[in-house]
């Protein structure tokens, strides 16, 4: 039984269909979805598909893995653990490992912020992923077939009843789901919707006041040496994503620390919290950090390392 | 299998040439030649870049605005870069009108090693570059510009840029250089060496300062009222953009005009202003 989906299992217990419901995978379709996720772009019919985005793929702002070892916690202290466990970067996105299972979208201040854009998206991950593609990643709307091909990816990748900390219990009711009363059915279904993330929080926080600032005081030096590798520098070393090539060298650190109580782009405490615009001639913009993706306590930490590299006391 | 080649793939992209020493200088060229860096893929670059006329010594001084009234030369270009590692540019410039005007340029730059920690101490950039005058053939058959076959409005350029970054500031670069010309004067010659040096500290991470000198070498009977190229310049980098501010005593643009075609003296004050705008653009 561990090894049916969770979807499945749900819809044994008479629970509704989800609205993106996928009835089996096709592999070739989820390997354009692959393509397109991991580069943009894929090979169809012998020639190179036109890229979703000339700026960035998904996989810059989104791991395709699992991101925390209890996948029901929304703690960026141990999604930072676990990335730095398993080698996963540290990124603005919730993963997409999951996401089919997935029921609501651009939650909380999303909705606050952006409004109508995403009123479509809210409920729909066909449509929130088209929203992604068009303006989170500044591309396009994605033709049929590549949202086809994405949502059998992530259809690939959804939820296994094994990947859930179902108890023993809940785990025989549903070896024998046949013999289960209606009440005893939702229990179950409440159960295991209990042991993942069906729509992931999202906290804008505003820029921290100077005098809330602790200006790397007490911060984990070598905490901030893990955010600043599988955050700042997955994008920006050699120039990845963007044009600001960063490193953890001296120049680095005291561009950053020069500007630490400012309230510009080079400030940690704006950055990190509003990213950039996309605007003409210049796409390619910075993501921010949601409250859920970077603490505020992890923002001390990271500028206790910036603190470290600038050499300053 | 495919699973491993992805992650390869995945890998190779995100975190590949991590150790590749970057910024070497600010921008792909120093001052008016070169430098050994190249533009990132799927970049777009479209440049604007001014000299002006002579700051001080006889044509300049405060009647001429210390040079900010003439334009000694003027040049568009769009520049692109096909790999990491292969640019090509396509530019028009004014001319200095000593002794060509309206000049088409292009060019071809391979970055053949980058230096890495460690493992490679330089880098090394070939360039292959050419103009072409469509200014109109002077009547007069004694002069350069008069142009008997179309191959007389055309010079060549091939260089080899050799870089190294010492620690996190200080650059420098060796450019052994030929340029050769299809058309000269009768105290010129047509194929010509020189060695250029340049030097770039890095101030903070978006302002530095650049020096760059090429030697011509020739006889000492011909081209003798040549000068040799110097500039100074002030860069500055933002998200896209960068500016360079410099002072130089050449007027032309492209090795094949500033290299063979310098006549001003820094020492008699023939020095310009002169900047450079570049934006990129990713494709």
């Amino acid at each position: 039984m561990s090894i049916i989906s969770v979807e499945e299992a749900l819809f044994r217990l008479g629970d509704e269909k989800l609205n993106h419901s996928i009835t089996e995978i096709d592999l070739e379709k989820a390997k354009i979805g692959q393509d397109l996720i991991y580069f943009g772009r894929t090979v169809r019919d012998g020639k190179k598909s036109k890229r979703i985005s000339s700026y960035f793929v998904c996989t810059d702002c989104h791991n395709m893995s699992k991101e925390f070892e209890d996948i029901t916690s929304q703690d960026p202290s141990e999604r930072l653990v676990y990335a730095k466990k398993n080698g996963l970067e540290f990124l603005p996105g919730s993963t997409l490992w999951g996401i089919y299972n997935r029921t609501s979208f651009y939650n909380d201040d999303y909705v606050r912020k952006y409004g109508d854009l995403v009123d479509d998206a809210r409920n729909s991950l066909e449509n929130s992923t088209q929203l992604c593609a068009k303006y989170c990643s500044s591309g396009r709307n994605l033709e049929d077939w590549e949202l086809e091909g994405i949502m059998h990816y992530f259809k690939k990748n959804q939820l296994m009843i094994k990947d859930l900390n179902l108890s023993e219990d809940n785990r025989s009711l549903l070896a024998s789901y046949q013999n289960l009363s209606d009440p005893e059915r939702t229990k179950l279904i409440s159960a295991i919707k209990a042991e993942y993330v069906e729509g992931y929080a999202a906290t804008f926080l505003e820029t921290m006041p100077r005098d809330k600032r602790k200006y790397g005081e007490g911060g984990d030096v070598e905490n901030g040496k893990t955010i600043y590798e599988k955050s700042c520098m997955y994008c920006h070393e050699n120039k990845r994503v963007t044009y600001l090539h960063l490193d953890q060298g001296k120049l680095s650190g005291k561009m950053f620390w020069r500007n630490i109580k400012s309230y510009n782009d080079r400030s940690l405490y704006q950055i990190i919290r509003h990213g950039t615009y996309s605007k003409a001639g210049r796409k390619q913009y910075m993501p921010h950090y949601t409250e859920e993706k970077m603490s505020d306590a992890q923002l001390n930490d990271l500028v206790a390392y910036i603190k470290l590299i600038a050499k300053k006391k | 299998m495919k699973k491993i080649l992805l992650i390869a793939a995945v890998s190779m992209t995100t975190l590949g040439f991590a150790q590749e020493v970057q910024e070497t200088f600010n921008g792909t060229r120093v001052i008016n030649g070169h430098s050994t860096e190249t533009l990132e893929a799927r970049i777009l670059q479209f440049r604007i870049e001014h000299r002006f006329g002579d700051m001080a010594g006889a044509n300049g001084g405060v009647q001429q605005f210390f040079g900010f009234d003439q334009a000694a030369d003027i040049r568009f270009a769009f520049e692109y870069g096909i790999t990491k590692d292969l640019m090509v540019g396509l530019g028009r410039s004014k001319g200095t009108g000593a002794p060509y005007r309206s000049l088409v340029d292009m060019f071809v730059k391979y970055k053949i090693l980058a230096q890495e920690k460690g493992k490679m101490p330089v880098s090394l950039t070939v360039l292959g570059s050419g103009t072409a005058t469509y200014m109109q053939a002077s009547s007069d058959l004694t002069q350069v510009t008069s142009f008997p076959e179309f191959a007389h409005r055309l010079a060549y350029n091939s260089q080899l840029l050799v870089s190294r970054k010492f620690g996190e500031s200080v650059s420098a670069q060796l450019m052994p250089t030929y340029v050769h010309r299809n058309f000269v004067d009768i105290d010129d010659v047509n194929g010509m060496f020189a060695i250029g040096g340049a030097l770039h500290c890095k101030i903070t991470k978006t302002i530095g300062l650049s020096a760059e000198y090429y030697h011509a070498i020739h006889d000492s009977g011909v081209r003798t009222t040549n000068t040799n190229s110097l500039g100074f310049a002030f860069e500055w980098i933002t998200n896209g953009h960068t500016f360079k501010l410099n002072v130089t005593n050449s007027r032309g643009f492209n090795e094949t005009q500033f290299i063979p075609y310098t006549y001003s003296s820094w020492k008699d004050g023939e020095f310009r202003l002169g900047f450079t705008i570049s934006r990129n653009f990713k494709l």
